[in-house]
Formats: structure tokens, sequence, C-alpha cells
């Protein structure tokens, strides 16, 4: 074989290897789709909607699953939604989320509001992005980026 | 119809209905525009009982669009019309004289032309002619360019109803209140716009001074691209004194059309380092609405009208013909680029938030573009009915030659005999040719 | 050289007022750029917004007698954008899916510490020179004198939409139901008049974000949260000259857990 012909099926036989080993490693995947920890969760009870990125606090910061899963947070998903008392007053009293972030451990919940509500324009986003289900009976508003005229 | 006695049909030049079935493509042209309009109205009404809201492509962030672009555009010519055509039969310059009536019926067709297109884009226009009057608000600019419009298309009126009476002195009278009332709105017109703090491309003293200028230019534009098309039509009205006429028209629209580019490039370069308004100069100079400006507003607008009527030297009517008519297009992108500037950066732009991140996007609808075309379209009848019914819009021969004074064969103007001179030993005098010895 | 002793304790104030506009922009441009960012709107001052344009607030309370005064304070870092007031306000004033009275705007700064976000929720600022109300031919707007709020005549609007393109907060929009523009007017006729004493949006936020009074009134929250030195107010776009009248505010606390919604306070 000539030395053009070579290199290419080097390349090829490279490209092969890469291509396999990020498949295997989910590089293709979402950002936050990791089969180590639970994703992101998006509360759209009472409020649309709140975030919660298990990448930000296990993957960052290195939390382990237990040390929330114990009585502070169900293993369930969105399971704090069916509680009576999940709002803000519960956690600026150290309940749920309160119980770091209230100013000590980590920044305190009656600040950086928008950091984890990220609003109906994120719970829209989100909807449109197919990354969660839509709350039923609800409407989810159009893209509205790039400076689009609204109404008449 | 009301008759007419024939003593003051002859006095006015009115030749009788039966002059517009005269000829027959001349007919077919009056017909086919008054269709056009009668579908853009049709389009129009059918678009009120729809609801503008459902089929205008304005906005709450761009509330004005084609329809105000095309209104500002026919009233802007037809104040242009009135003031150019004032230099003449009102401030007495006599080179002037020869394009008055046509000027003056063409102004007052324009205005009611803008006047229709209006009446589409007001969501309530029967309302206005109730609360205008009743509820009057001083400091606005709309409403003193409304109530100073009227008053103008009434002195028009009436300046012409003694045009076309040949009293001469009562027209100018009326005359002097039409300029003064023409000037007044016009620049309230362009102080609707000026005179908003919040919207930075528009305010300050710049625009009512602007729309005057810009609308002597179109008026010039306008007198001498019909002047063509009626020449086209009827080969007699352009008699020496007319091409004398035309050839001022022609000298004071080249001079304007070089001071508006003026304005225009320091609007360009002083926008640019007003952070404010540098977001409308460059969506106009390289953004998305760069064609309409380069094509549209400068080159067919401006540069190449400018040297075309340069070199017609005001004689060369093709080239004189061509060179209006594109201005006009182009000047109707003005109107355009204009009224859009001040709209395409949203007020909340400065926030720097998502939803105002860039500039707002606006297209004319079908609806829209169907009722300026209409009222277009009502102009140009206007314009044709006018032609054929007003014998062209001519003087009668004592009109412009009173007793004792004589058409100078040289010059084209009227010169005034002394006792016992001959026709030559007058133009001689006047002419500071001396005999030779 | 002798040098001339500068006593620097008792140097005259010069104050503010000669301070020129351009100077105070360039000054907080190279000071403050960086909270200018955050603030969303322009700090022209760090005084209470009404101080910056009126030497004092009787001078203000002197040009605007209305008493009450109807005004808002929004405290932008609270609002989460659940649109819960975007919700209330439709339901209240029967504002149709096309339209808005109110908005929630969102800034994203990426290089942010901390929070990357924020929310800006904008209204009709009932602006004490109103551009609409000069600009309006038939008087169908205006400034009512006997509680300050910018008001509609829907009777006599003609749909010129002058008003719309004069106003610096792109408030205002056609209402084609009533067949005249429309535009916040402080929940007037559908809850002031009628005894409320909140509007609908300040009633039903659940952060405290909207919080509406009367600014001409020394006891009322609105008057208290504007007149403090030390916190910082702004007003949106004071460029446009149209003195607004809904200010706005970073979140603030005077003790850790104070979220006080405007509708339990009362």
């Amino acid at each position: 074989m000539n030395i053009m012909k070579k290199n290419f099926l080097l390349f090829l036989l490279c490209s092969a290897i890469m291509l396999g080993l990020g498949s295997a490693n989910n590089i293709f995947a979402e950002d936050d789709e990791g089969e180590d920890h639970g994703g992101d969760i998006v509360y759209t009870y009472p409020l649309k909607a709140v975030i919660f990125s298990h990448k930000a606090h296990v993957e960052d910061i290195g939390l382990q699953c237990e040390w929330c899963h114990d009585s502070t947070f169900e293993m369930e998903a969105l399971h704090m939604q069916e509680e009576a008392q999940f709002d803000m007053e519960s956690l600026c009293n150290e309940k749920y989320c309160g119980t770091c972030h209230n100013g000590d451990i980590s920044f305190s919940t009656t600040t950086q509001c928008a950091r984890c509500h990220i609003g109906k324009k994120g719970y829209d986003k989100m909807v449109r992005e197919g990354l969660i289900e839509p709350v039923e009976g609800e409407e989810v508003s159009g893209d509205e980026e790039g400076g689009h005229g609204e109404g008449h | 119809m009301v008759k007419i006695q024939k003593e003051t049909a002859e006095r006015w030049g009115y030749s009788g209905i039966g002059a517009l079935f005269s000829s027959k493509p001349h007919l077919f042209l009056m017909l086919l525009f008054g269709a056009v309009a009668a579908w853009g109205y049709a389009v129009g009404i059918d678009g009120f009982f729809k609801g503008y809201h459902h089929v205008y492509g304005v906005t709450r962030q761009i509330p004005w669009g084609l329809l105000i672009s095309a209104y500002i555009f026919c009233v802007v010519t037809s104040t242009g019309l009135c003031l150019v055509s004032s230099i003449g039969h009102v401030f007495g310059y006599e080179p002037y004289m020869p394009i008055a009536k046509r000027a003056v019926f063409l102004s007052i067709t324009f205005m009611l032309a803008g006047f229709t297109i209006i009446f589409f884009d007001i969501e309530n226009p029967f309302r206005m002619a109730v609360y205008n009057v009743i509820s009057p608000n001083f400091t606005s600019n709309m409403w003193w360019m409304g109530t100073l419009y009227g008053l103008y298309l009434l002195s028009l009126g009436i300046e012409y109803f003694f045009l076309l009476d040949q009293n001469h002195s009562m027209s100018r009278f009326a005359g002097i209140l039409g300029v003064i009332f023409g000037v007044a709105a016009h620049s309230n017109l362009g102080a609707v716009f000026g005179m908003l703090h919040g919207r930075e491309f528009w305010y300050g003293p710049y625009m009512p001074i602007y729309f005057i200028v810009s609308a002597m230019m179109s008026g010039g534009a306008a007198i001498i691209f019909f002047t063509c098309l009626a020449w086209k039509m009827n080969r007699e009205i352009l008699d020496h004194r007319m091409e004398r006429a035309v050839k001022a028209v022609c000298q004071l629209t080249t001079m304007l059309i070089a001071v508006i580019m003026f304005f225009t490039i320091w609007k360009i370069i002083s926008g640019i380092v007003a952070p404010e308004k540098y977001l409308a100069i460059m969506a106009f100079v390289t953004g998305p609405h760069a064609l309409t400006f380069w094509l549209f507003e400068v080159a067919m607008g401006m540069v190449i009208p400018f040297f075309l009527l340069l070199r017609s030297k005001g004689t060369n009517y093709g080239l004189m013909f061509s060179a209006t008519a594109m201005m006009l297009v182009g000047i109707f992108f003005m109107r355009y680029n204009l009224v859009l500037a001040g709209q395409l950066v949203p007020v909340f732009h400065g926030l720097g938030v998502e939803e105002y991140s860039g500039l707002l996007p606006y297209f004319p609808s079908y609806h829209e573009i169907a009722v300026a075309i209409a009222g277009l379209s009502l102009a140009i009848t206007g314009f044709l009915f006018g032609e054929k019914i007003l014998n062209a819009h001519q003087f009668q021969k004592h009109e412009i030659v009173p007793a004792g004074a004589f058409i100078c064969p040289g010059c084209g103007g009227i010169h005034y005999k002394k006792e016992g001179e001959t026709h030559e030993e007058a133009l001689q005098r006047h002419h500071r040719i001396r005999k030779a010895k | 050289m002798k040098l001339n002793k500068i006593d620097l304790d008792n140097l005259p104030n010069e104050g503010l007022d000669s301070v020129t506009e351009i100077e105070r922009r360039s000054f907080l441009k190279v000071g403050l750029a960086i909270s200018g960012v955050f603030a969303g709107g322009k700090i022209l001052s760090v005084v209470s917004k009404v101080n910056e344009v009126y030497a004092s607030s009787s001078e203000f309370t002197e040009k605007y007698p209305y008493s009450p005064h109807y005004s808002m304070v929004v405290r932008q870092g609270l609002c989460i954008d659940c649109e819960l007031c975007i919700k209330a306000c439709k339901e209240t004033n029967e504002v149709p899916d096309y339209g808005y009275r109110t908005r929630i705007l969102t800034k994203t700064v990426s290089d942010a510490i901390g929070r990357k976000q924020e929310f800006i929720p904008t209204l009709c600022n009932h602006c004490n020179e109103p551009p609409c109300c000069r600009a309006c031919p038939t008087k169908a707007t205006y400034k009512d004198p006997n509680n300050g709020i910018v008001m509609m005549e829907s009777s006599k609007c003609i749909g010129c939409k002058m008003c719309v393109l004069a106003c610096p907060y792109e408030a205002r929009y056609f209402n084609a139901k009533r067949r005249a523009i429309d535009k916040c007017n402080f929940c007037w006729d559908t809850r002031l008049e009628k005894g409320e004493k909140l509007t609908a949006c300040s009633n039903v936020c659940p952060s405290g974000a909207r919080i509406f009074g009367d600014i001409s009134d020394p006891e009322n929250v609105v008057y208290k949260m504007v007149h403090q030195i030390e916190k910082q107010v702004w007003v949106l776009r004071p460029e446009s000259g149209s003195k607004p009248n809904v200010f706005y505010m970073k979140a603030t606390r005077s003790s850790p857990w104070d979220l006080r919604r405007q509708a339990d306070a009362r």
C-alpha cells in the first residue's frame, strides 16, 4: 500500500476507537442525564418552576447520596411537592433545602432567588425542549428570544 | 351634478364630463387605477371588520408601519407641491407661475389620498371628528397636525377655486394662508416624531426641519414628474413659459436633493457616536434594512436622480422623467425607513434583557399593502381626471399676459411695454441690450 | 515653595446639584459599572430616586400634589417569574390573550458570580410627566389629579396609537374589545375604587416583589422604602424625562427572613 492509503486507514482506525470510547461514556447524551445521580429535578408546585441540579450538587461539589436522602429528602423525585408545607417559609426555617441553604453552609434561601427559581419562562423552555412533561391544563408560550414583537 | 354655466366653465377651463371619454387609452388608465383603488379600499374595509390586530403587521412594539409611512408620503408630497407652487403665484417669482394650477390640484389630490390611507389605520376614525373638536389637547403635536391640515386643505380648496376663477389676488391671499397652515402643520408632523423624548432616534429639532425641506424636494419631484406625464397626454402644454418653469423647478429640486443628502450624511455620522441611536442607524447602514436604505432611499431617492437632474440641465425631459420617477419611489422608502427607524430598537433594549436583545421584526401585511396602493392609485386617478376635465391646468392667455404686457420671446418672462414702444424695443430695454450704433 | 493650607474638614459641600448628568453617568460608569449591569436599569444616584430629581421631597409633593399618589416599588431581586401577577391582572382586568398590562423580562449575565439570572417586572410607570398624555390628541388619557394614576377614557380614544409610540415603557396596547388603548390603571376601577387596598398583582405576589402604596403619605410602606439614603433606588429609563412613579430596588432585607408578601403584611 502506498503512504496515502496507510495514513487514511490509520485515521479511520483512530476515529473508530474514539467513537467507541466516546459513545460508551455518553458524550452525546444531555449534560444532566447521568446514570450516577438523578439529573435535573423541576418542581412545578406550588409555583412554576424551581430547578434542582443533581450535577451541581453531586458532581461539582461532591455530596454523597445519603447526606440528603436520609430524612430530609425522599429518593422519589418530586415527592416534596405533595408535602403540605413545601414553601419558602419552611425553607427559611431550615427545612428541606434550607437545611444547608441557611447562609452558613451555603447561600441563604432568602438570597439569589432566581438561581433556583427558573420561573414560568424556564418551565416553558423545558417543556418546549421536551425535558419535562407539561402540567395538565396549562399553556406553554412560544420562544420569545431575539426580540420578537409580542401581541398586537 | 352641479350645472356649471358656460361662462364659468370657459373661465375655469372646464371641458365637461365628455372630455373624460375623448381618449381611449386615457379612459382605460383612469378606470384601471380607479379599479385598483376600489380593490384596495375593499381590502381595507374587510380588515376593518376582521379587526386590524388580526390583519395588519403592526404590533404593540411597532405600532406604526406601512400605512403611516404611506400617509406621510402623500401628505409630505402635498405640502411640498403647495410650497413649491407658492414660490410662483403667492410670492410672485414669475418663472414658477405656470405650474401653479396643476401643483395646487395635485396638492389637494394627494392630501385627500393621504386622508383615506390614514382612515384605515386609525381604529376609530369617526370618533376623531368629534373628539378632536370637543376635547382638544393643545400639547399634542398630532392634534395640531390634524387641525392645521384641515385648515390647510380648506385654504388650498379656496385657493384652487380662485385660481380656476382667475381671481389672482384672492388666490394669492388663500395661498399665503395655505403656506402658513401647511408649514405649521407639516412641522408639527415632524414634531410628532421629534418631541418623543423616549425615542432617541427621532428626538430633537431635526425632524420638523427635515420634514419641511424634504417636502419641498418631494414637491419639486412631483411637479416635474406629473408635468412630464401631462405632456405625454397633451403635447401643447409645454410652451416656452412652462419649459422655463420646469427648468426652474428642476434647479430647485436638485439643490434640495443636495441639502437632504447633507442631512442624511450627518444624521448617520452623528448617530454612530450616540449609543442610543447607534443600533437604529446601523440597522439601516449595515443591518437587515440596508437594502431599503442604500438602494431605495440613497441610490434611487437621492444620488442617481441628483446626477440625472444635473445632466438634464432642466431641458432634457427624458432624463428628468426617469430621475423624478426614481425619486418618488425612493422618497416613499425614505418615509418608510424613517417611521421604522425609531421603532426597530425595543424601548427596553438598554436593560439587556433576553426578550429584547435584538431588533424588532416588521413586515407589512397584505391588507396594509393593499390600502397603501389604494391611496396612491386614488391620487393617480385624481391626476388623470384633472388633466382631462380641467384642460390640463393651462392658464388662459390673458391671465398670463396682462394688458400692456407681452411674453418675451427671449427669456419667456412677462415684460411691460412703455407707451409707444414696440415689442422689440421693450425687450431690448428689459434686457439692457444696447442698440448697435 | 509655600503651599496654601487646605482645611480639609471644612470644605464647602458642592452638593449633587452642581454635578451634571454627564459627569454623574461617567463617574458611575467607571465606579459602578458592574452594579449597573445587575441593576437592570441605570443607577444615577445612591440617594432616593425621588430626591435625585427634586431638591427635596417637599418639592416633589408641591409639584405633584396628589393625595393619594399611588405608586409601586418593585423589589427586583425577589421576582421569581411565577407570573401569578400576570395571571391575576388578566383575570381581574379582562386583559385579552394578545395583550398584557404587565410583563416579566429576563436578564441573564453569564459571568456573574452566584446568581446569573434576574427577572424584571415592568408595567405602566404612571409617570409624573407622562409623554402619552402630552401626545394624545383627544385627551383620552390623562393623569388623574385625585390619585396620580394615568387613566384611560376609552370613549375618547381614536386608536391612533400615538401614546403607544410615545410611551418609553411599552405599557400600552390596543384592546379590540374596548375599542381603545388599554394599560395598567393600578386596578382602579376593578379593585381600588371598590375598597380594596392593593392591586391584583401586588396582592397575589408571593415573594413581596411588588409593593403598592401611596408615596404622598409618610406612613406608607412605599414612601418609607423609597426615602432611604442607604438603599439603592432606581427607575427605568430615566433619560426619557417622563419622571416615572414606579421605583425599583434590590431585594431589601431588614432581617434575614424578611420576605413579606404585602398581602400578608396588611
